[in-house]
C-alpha cells in the first residue's frame, strides 16, 4: 500500500514512497539512513528520537509518515549544519555535557527549541523544555549549563 | 488503495469518513503507541476548521485538532486548562497531541478531559449527515467506549467559561514531568454575596470514566459558607461512598484517600472548614 | 587544582553531538540477518519438546543443539546456559532464536514455534528460597561479650528493591562467523569477558575469537555480564548463518524485563549499644540472585564487606547469602551490592541515634573510622579518611544545622519538610585479590614513527570519558598534545587484556599502568621510530593480601568517600515528595578532568536518588517483571532534582595516576539513606525500605498522626 508523501527533509525536497502509517523514526533511520535519530523506547517516553517538524520538537517514534506530508523535518544531521548547532555544540563541549551520547542528538534539538522560544531562558524554562528528553548519565546539570552558555554566546542567533 | 488521507477541509474529511473505514489521526501520540502498519489513517491535523479557538459569549469553542502547545500559548485558554495541559507529558508530546485525541482515546487519565468534565463541556460531533452536540459526560459511556458513530468526527469542544475563574487543580503523578496521572482532581467554586453560586468537581484516573457527580455537588450550591461548613461532613461522606477506585500501580485505598484529601482541601481552600 | 584536572573537549564529543557516532543499531542492515529470541513464559518448567513451523527460505531456528562448544556462558560460575536445554528457570529464559532477514516476518513466525513445557513449582519470593548460591561468613571481635554487656540491643530489617540501569541505548550485538573465526561487536563494557565466554561456547581457541566494542550508550553495570550471554546466543546464530552476520537489538521492553538489575535485598541488622556507642553489629544480608549465579558472588562480596559502613564497630559478625529465585538473574549495577548495605547501616545508625535522643549526624561522627583503623575484613584504612572535613563542607553548603533544627519544629499547612545526611565509601577497584590473581591487567603504548601515540587497552568508553582521561594521562607524561594521543574502541585482535570496565577501576588501575608505560616510553623515546612499550599490573606494596575464603586482608587498596545532604518536601494530601535541593561532597582523589568527574558525580547522585524513591520495579506473583517501559519504570527527568550541588574534596591516592582513585560508582552508593533520613524528619516516622513511594509516605503520615493523637 504505497503512496507518495512529499516533504522537506533537512532542507531538501523528498518524496517517500511507502505507507502513510509507517513510523517517521523507522523511515528516517532505514530509508534515509539518518541514524543520528536514536531509538530509545519507541513509545514517546525518552526523547532520543526527537526531530523538528516545522521547527517544533516531536518524538519521531510517535509520528506517522502521513502527518509530515508537506512539512519540514529536521534531524540532527540537518541541524548540525547550522550556526545555531555550532554554538550549542561548543557550549555542550565547554561543560562536557556529552557522556554516552545516546540522548544527545535529541537533547540538542530540544535545546534548540528552548532557545527558539526563550532566547534568554530561565533555568526553569530550560528544565521544562528538556523534560521529555531522558538522560541517564549527566544528572542534567551540565546540559542546563550548556544551554545557558549557548544563550550567552549565541546572542542574536535566537 | 492508500493508507493515509490528508484532507484540507472538514467537508473532505467527512466525505472520506463516510465512505470508508479510517482511523482519525490528530496528534498520533496515542495511536502510535500500538502502530498498525495496515491502518488507514485520516489525518485531520491540517484541517483549519478543526484548529480554531473562538469565544462566543460565555462559550469557548476549541477545535478538536488544537494541540496542547497551541492552547498553552493562546490568550483565550482558561487558566485551569493551561495548568492541566502544562503538566501533560513533555513539550514534544504537547506539540503533537491534541485535545480531540485526548478525548477520543477514551481514558479516564486524560488530563485535559478532566477539565472538560468539571466545566460540563459539550462535544460537537460532525458527519456528512449533520451534527450532534452532546455533553461530555454522555459521550463517555464507559472505559474506551464513546458515543461516536463510524461516520463522525469529533470536531469541537464547547467549553462554558462562566465558572472557570475560581478553580482548584491537582495532578498526582510519579514524578514532576512526563508522568501519567495516578489521581487527577479539579474543583470549581464560585462564591458571590456570601453564597455558593457554583460548585463542581471531577476526579480522573481512578475509574473507567472520569467521575463527575453534579447531583452530589448540588448539596452545597446556594448555601452560605457557614451552612456549607455544617454540610461538609455529609458532602465528603457522599463522595466517599461513590469513589471506588481501581487498583493499578498504586492501591485503590491510596487513590481513594488522596481523592478525599484533595476534595477536603478544595473545600478548605474555599473557606469551608 | 592540578593542571591535569583542567577540563578538555572530550575525544568523542563532536561525533556524538552531531549524531555521526555509530552505535550498533546504526550499521546498515544490508545483508545482515536479524534475530528474535523466544523466551520462557514460565518461571520454572521442564522443556519437553520444541517444534518448529515450516520456515520460509532464508529463515532458520537456533537452539541449544546448535551450540558448537559448551552450552554454558562463562561468567563466574558457568551455570547460565546459552540456550535453555532441560529446564527454564525464569520468565524470559531464552529458549531459542529465530533468525531471518525481515523483522516483521520474524515477529509473525515466532509465536508459531511450539514449546511443550511441564510446569514446575517456582520460587518467587526470596524468603521462600531454599537454594543458596553463595554463603559467606566473616567477623571480628567478641560478639557474644558485646551482646551480653550491652545497655541496649537494636534489631531491624531493611529491604531494598530492584533497580534497572536504564541506559538509554538498549543492548545490542552483531556476530559474524567467517573462515573459522567468530567476530562479535556492539554495546558492551568488557570485551574480554565476552571473548572468554565466546571461546567456551563456540569451542574455539582464543585467536579464533574477536570482540570489538562499538560506541556504547551507557552501561552502569548493565553491560558488564549481560553482553557475554547475548554474544554467545548471537554467535551461535551466526555460526549457523553461514557467513551472514546476525544482529540482535533489544527493544526497551525486552531490555527492561529480561536483562540484569540491581539485587533486591533483605538485611537484618542487630546492634549492641554500650554507653552511647555501638559496640557490636551482627548483620545478615540476603540478596535475591535470580535464576542463575551470573555475578551474584562478587556483588554479594562487595555488599557484605561494606556491612558496617564508615563506622568503627569493634565486634562484627557478617553473614551474606545470595539466594536463588525463579526470576530474572540480577547482576552488576553501579555500586555493586554496596547501596543495599549502606542503606541498612545508615538507617540503623539514624534509628539508634534517635532512640537515644542524639542528632544522627553527631552520633555518626562519633563512630567514624579513621586512618590506620581496621576495616571490616581486618585490612587497614591506609590513607586519611576525609569524612569530617567533607561533612563540614556539606553542612556549610546546605545550611544543614539550621534547617535540621527548623524542620524539627511542628510544621503546619499541607506540606512537611525535612533534611537528612548520609556518609559512605566506595572501595576503589576490584574486591580482594581479583586484580592481582584474576585480571592481571596488561596495556601497551604504540608510538608511530611520526610521534603520534596510540593507547592499546581494553577499557570501554561507556560515557564516563575514559577515552579522554586515559589520553590526557599519556599526553601529559609524554608532553604531547592531546590530539597526538589516540584511543580507539577496543578490538581484542589489537589490544591486550587490561581488564574489564567495572568496579571504578579503569582510571585508577589502568590509568596508572598507562602513566607508567608513558614514563617508560619517554625514557626510551627514539625520534622517527616505531616503538611499543608494555606494562603489567603489580599490586602496591602496602596492600595486606586478601584471602576471599576468610574475608581477611585489604579488600580494597583505598577508598573513595561520599557525603550527601537532601532536603525534601512532602505533600501531606498526596504523599508526593519532592527533592528541593541536594548537596554532596565527593572524594575520588585527584580529578583527571574536572568536568568529567563532576558529570560522573552528578549523574550517579541522581541515579541514587531515583533508587530511593521513584524507581519502582517489582516482579508479580508469577515472577514476571511488571515495570518494563519508561512509562512504568520512572527515572528522574530534568525537572525532578532542580538543585544539585556537588563539591569535590581531594585526598590524593599515591598509587593512582596523579592521585586519582575510583570514581564512577561512588556517588550512587549512599544517596538513598540521605533522602530517607530527610523523609524521616518530614514524616516523623521510621523508614525501613526503599524505594519509598508516595503511598508509603501517606501511610507514615497517618501513622504518626495516630501516634500523636
Amino acid at each position: 500500500m504505497n503512496q507518495r508523501i512529499a516533504f522537506k527533509l533537512n532542507g531538501q525536497s523528498v518524496v517517500y514512497e511507502g505507507s502513510a502509517a509507517d513510523r517517521l523514526l523507522d523511515v528516517l533511520r532505514q530509508t534515509y539512513r539518518l541514524t543520528g535519530v536514536k531509538c530509545g523506547c519507541n513509545e514517546g517516553e525518552c526523547g532520543a528520537c526527537s526531530v523538528l517538524i516545522d521547527g517544533h520538537l516531536a518524538n519521531s517514534c510517535m509520528v506517522a509518515m502521513g502527518r509530515v506530508a508537506n512539512c519540514e523535518v529536521t534531524t540532527i544531521e540537518g541541524f548540525s549544519q547550522t550556526k545555531r548547532f555550532e554554538v550549542l555544540e561548543r557550549a555542550y563541549a565547554a561543560v562536557s555535557a556529552v557522556q554516552c551520547g545516546y540522548c544527545i542528538p535529541g537533547m540538542i534539538l530540544a535545546s534548540e527549541c528552548v532557545l527558539a522560544r526563550h532566547p534568554h531562558p530561565t533555568e526553569t524554562e530550560i528544565r521544562s523544555g528538556l523534560s521529555g528528553n531522558l538522560c541517564r548519565c549527566t544528572g542534567y546539570n551540565a546540559i542546563v549549563q550548556a544551554i545557558q552558555i549557548a544563550a550567552r554566546e549565541g546572542e542574536g542567533l535566537w | 488503495m492508500v493508507n493515509g488521507f490528508s484532507p484540507a477541509t472538514l467537508k473532505e474529511a467527512l466525505e472520506i469518513r463516510a465512505r470508508q473505514q479510517v482511523i482519525p489521526y490528530a496528534g498520533g501520540t496515542d495511536l502510535m503507541l500500538n502502530p498498525n502498519p495496515d491502518a488507514v489513517y485520516l489525518f485531520v491535523n491540517q484541517i483549519a476548521e478543526m484548529k480554531r479557538i473562538v469565544q462566543k459569549d460565555e462559550l469557548l469553542h476549541l477545535g478538536a485538532a488544537c494541540t496542547y502547545t497551541q492552547l498553552l500559548e493562546h490568550p483565550l485558554t482558561p487558566a485551569i486548562l493551561k495548568e492541566a495541559i502544562a503538566l501533560i507529558a513533555a513539550p514534544a508530546i504537547r506539540n503533537e497531541g491534541t485535545i480531540g485525541g485526548n478525548i477520543a482515546n477514551g481514558s479516564a487519565k486524560a488530563d485535559s478531559v478532566l477539565i472538560f468534565f468539571v466545566a460540563d463541556a459539550s462535544i460537537r460531533l460532525s458527519s456528512l449527515s449533520g451534527e450532534r452536540v452532546i455533553p461530555i459526560k454522555a459521550f463517555y459511556q464507559d472505559r474506551k467506549r464513546l458515543d461516536l458513530h463510524d461516520d463522525e468526527l469529533i470536531t469541537e469542544i464547547i467549553l462554558p467559561t462562566q465558572w472557570l475563574e475560581h478553580y482548584y487543580y491537582k495532578k498526582v503523578g510519579a514524578r514532576k514531568a512526563l508522568a501519567i496521572s495516578r489521581v487527577d482532581f479539579a474543583g470549581l467554586m464560585t462564591v458571590k454575596d456570601g453564597r455558593i453560586k457554583h460548585c463542581a468537581t471531577a476526579f480522573g484516573a481512578i475509574s473507567g470514566v472520569i467521575l463527575r457527580r453534579p447531583d452530589l455537588d448540588e448539596l452545597l450550591i446556594g448555601q452560605t459558607l457557614a451552612e456549607a461548613s455544617r454540610l461538609k461532613a455529609a458532602y465528603l461522606a457522599s463522595y466517599a461512598e461513590v469513589i471506588a477506585p481501581i487498583k493499578g500501580r498504586v492501591s485503590a485505598e491510596y487513590r481513594k484517600e488522596v481523592c478525599l484529601n484533595l476534595l477536603e482541601d478544595f473545600l478548605n481552600s474555599n473557606g469551608i472548614r | 587544582m592540578k593542571p591535569i584536572s583542567q577540563s578538555v573537549i572530550k575525544k568523542d564529543h563532536l561525533a556524538k553531538a552531531s549524531g555521526s557516532a555509530i552505535y550498533v543499531a546504526d550499521y546498515d542492515p544490508g545483508q545482515m540477518l536479524q534475530g528474535l529470541i523466544l523466551r520462557s513464559p514460565h518461571a520454572h518448567a521442564r522443556i519437553l519438546s520444541i517444534e518448529y513451523p515450516e520456515l520460509p527460505k532464508g529463515y532458520f531456528a537456533v537452539d541449544y543443539r546448535d551450540v558448537p562448544g559448551i552450552n554454558e556462558v562463562h561468567i563466574v560460575k558457568d551455570d547460565t546456559p546459552v540456550y535453555a536445554n532441560t529446564t527454564v528457570e525464569y520468565i524470559g529464559d531464552p529458549v531459542m532464536m529465530l533468525v531471518g532477514p525481515d523483522e516483521r516476518e520474524l515477529k509473525r513466525l515466532l509465536p508459531q514455534v511450539k514449546v511443550e513445557y511441564e510446569v514446575l513449582p517456582p520460587v518467587i519470593d526470596v524468603r521462600d528460597g531454599d537454594t543458596v548460591f553463595f554463603d559467606y561468613h566473616f567477623g571480628k571481635g567478641d560478639m557474644d561479650a558485646a551482646l551480653a554487656q550491652a545497655d541496649q540491643i537494636f534489631e531491624e530489617t531493611f529491604e531494598t528493591g530492584y533497580q534497572e540501569q536504564a541506559y538509554l541505548e538498549p543492548q545490542g550485538l552483531i556476530a559474524d562467523f567467517n573462515q573459522g573465526k567468530i567476530t562479535v561487536r556492539g554495546s558492551m563494557q568488557c570485551p574480554y569477558y565476552v571473548h572468554g565466554a565466546l571461546a567456551k561456547a563456540m569451542g574455539l581457541p582464543p585467536d579464533k575469537v574477536r570482540v570489538i566494542q562499538d560506541v556504547t550508550g551507557g552501561g552502569f553495570g548493565g553491560k558488564e555480564d549481560y553482553p557475554s550471554i547475548l554474544a554467545c546466543q548471537v554467535a551461535v546464530a551466526a555460526y549457523k548463518a553461514q557467513g551472514k552476520p546476525v544482529r540482535v537489538i533489544f527493544g526497551r521492553r525486552e531490555d527492561m524485563e529480561f536483562t540484569s538489575k540491581r539485587h533486591p535485598s533483605l538485611c537484618t541488622y542487630k546492634a549492641a549499644v554500650k554507653n552511647g556507642r555501638v559496640t557490636a553489629l551482627d548483620a545478615k544480608v540476603i540478596f535475591n540472585a535470580g535464576a542463575y549465579t551470573t555475578l551474584s558472588a562478587v556483588v554479594l562480596q562487595r555488599g557484605i564487606i561494606a556491612a558496617s559502613g564508615v563506622y568503627d564497630i569493634p565486634a562484627l559478625k557478617v553473614h551474606g547469602q545470595a539466594v536463588k529465585t525463579n526470576t530474572v538473574p540480577n547482576g552488576a549495577y553501579r555500586g555493586f551490592g554496596a547501596p543495599q548495605t549502606f542503606f541498612a547501616i545508615e538507617m540503623l545508625m539514624e534509628h539508634i541515634a534517635k532512640a537515644s535522643g542524639e542528632e544522627p549526624l553527631a552520633f555518626k561522627l562519633r563512630h567514624l573510622v579513621r586512618q590506620g583503623d581496621e576495616t571490616s575484613t581486618g585490612g587497614r584504612y591506609h590513607f586519611p579518611v576525609p569524612l569530617p572535613a567533607m561533612v563540614e563542607e556539606v553542612r556549610q553548603m546546605s545550611d544543614f544545622d539550621q534547617k535540621r533544627r527548623l524542620y524539627a519544629q511542628p510544621q503546619s499547612g499541607t506540606t512537611r519538610r525535612g533534611i537528612g545526611i548520609s556518609l559512605w565509601f566506595h572501595g576503589a577497584g576490584f574486591t580482594g585479590s581479583g586484580e592481582r590473581d584474576i585480571i592481571k591487567a596488561v596495556c601497551r603504548l604504540h608510538k608511530f614513527p611520526d610521534g603520534r601515540v596510540e593507547i592499546l587497552a581494553s577499557q570501554s568508553d561507556i560515557g564516563q570519558g575514559i577515552k579522554t582521561t586515559l589520553c590526557k594521562i599519556v599526553a601529559n607524561e609524554l608532553n604531547l598534545l592531546l590530539d597526538q594521543v589516540s584511543y580507539d574502541n577496543p578490538d581484542t585482535d589489537r589490544v591486550p587484556d587490561s581488564g574489564p570496565t567495572v568496579a571504578s577501576r579503569s582510571l585508577m588501575t589502568v590509568g596508572e599502568l598507562l602513566r607508567r608505560a608513558a614514563i617508560r616510553l619517554r625514557s626510551q623515546w627514539q625520534e622517527g621510530k616505531d616503538q611499543t612499550v608494555e606494562e603489567h599490573f603489580k599490586e602496591p606494596d602496602f596492600v595486606i593480601p586478601f584471602y576471599i575464603d576468610k574475608f581477611q586482608g585489604d579488600a580494597y587498596p583505598t577508598y573513595a568517600w561520599g557525603v550527601c545532604a537532601v532536603e525534601v518536601q512532602v505533600d501531606t494530601l498526596t504523599g508526593f515528595n519532592e527533592i528541593l535541593s541536594t548537596w554532596a561532597s565527593f572524594d575520588v582523589g585527584t580529578p583527571i578532568d574536572l568536568n568529567i568527574v563532576t558529570g560522573q558525580m552528578e549523574g550517579g547522585l541522581l541515579q541514587g536518588l531515583g533508587y530511593a524513591s521513584m524507581e519502582q520495579m517489582a516482579a508479580d506473583s508469577k515472577g514476571r517483571i511488571r515495570n518494563n517501559s519508561f512509562s512504568d519504570y520512572i527515572i528522574p527527568t530534568s525537572m525532578d532534582v532542580p538543585l544539585m550541588k556537588v563539591k569535590l574534596h581531594v585526598e590524593p591516592y599515591p598509587d593512582g595516576p596523579y592521585g586519582a582513585k575510583g570514581a564512577g560508582e561512588l556517588p550512587l552508593v549512599g544517596a538513598a539513606p540521605a533522602y530517607m533520613s530527610a523523609l524521616e524528619q518530614a514524616l516523623s516516622g521510621p523508614i525501613y525500605h526503599i524505594p519509598f513511594s508516595a503511598e508509603d509516605a501517606l501511610k507514615l503520615i497517618k501513622q504518626s498522626r495516630r501516634a500523636e493523637a
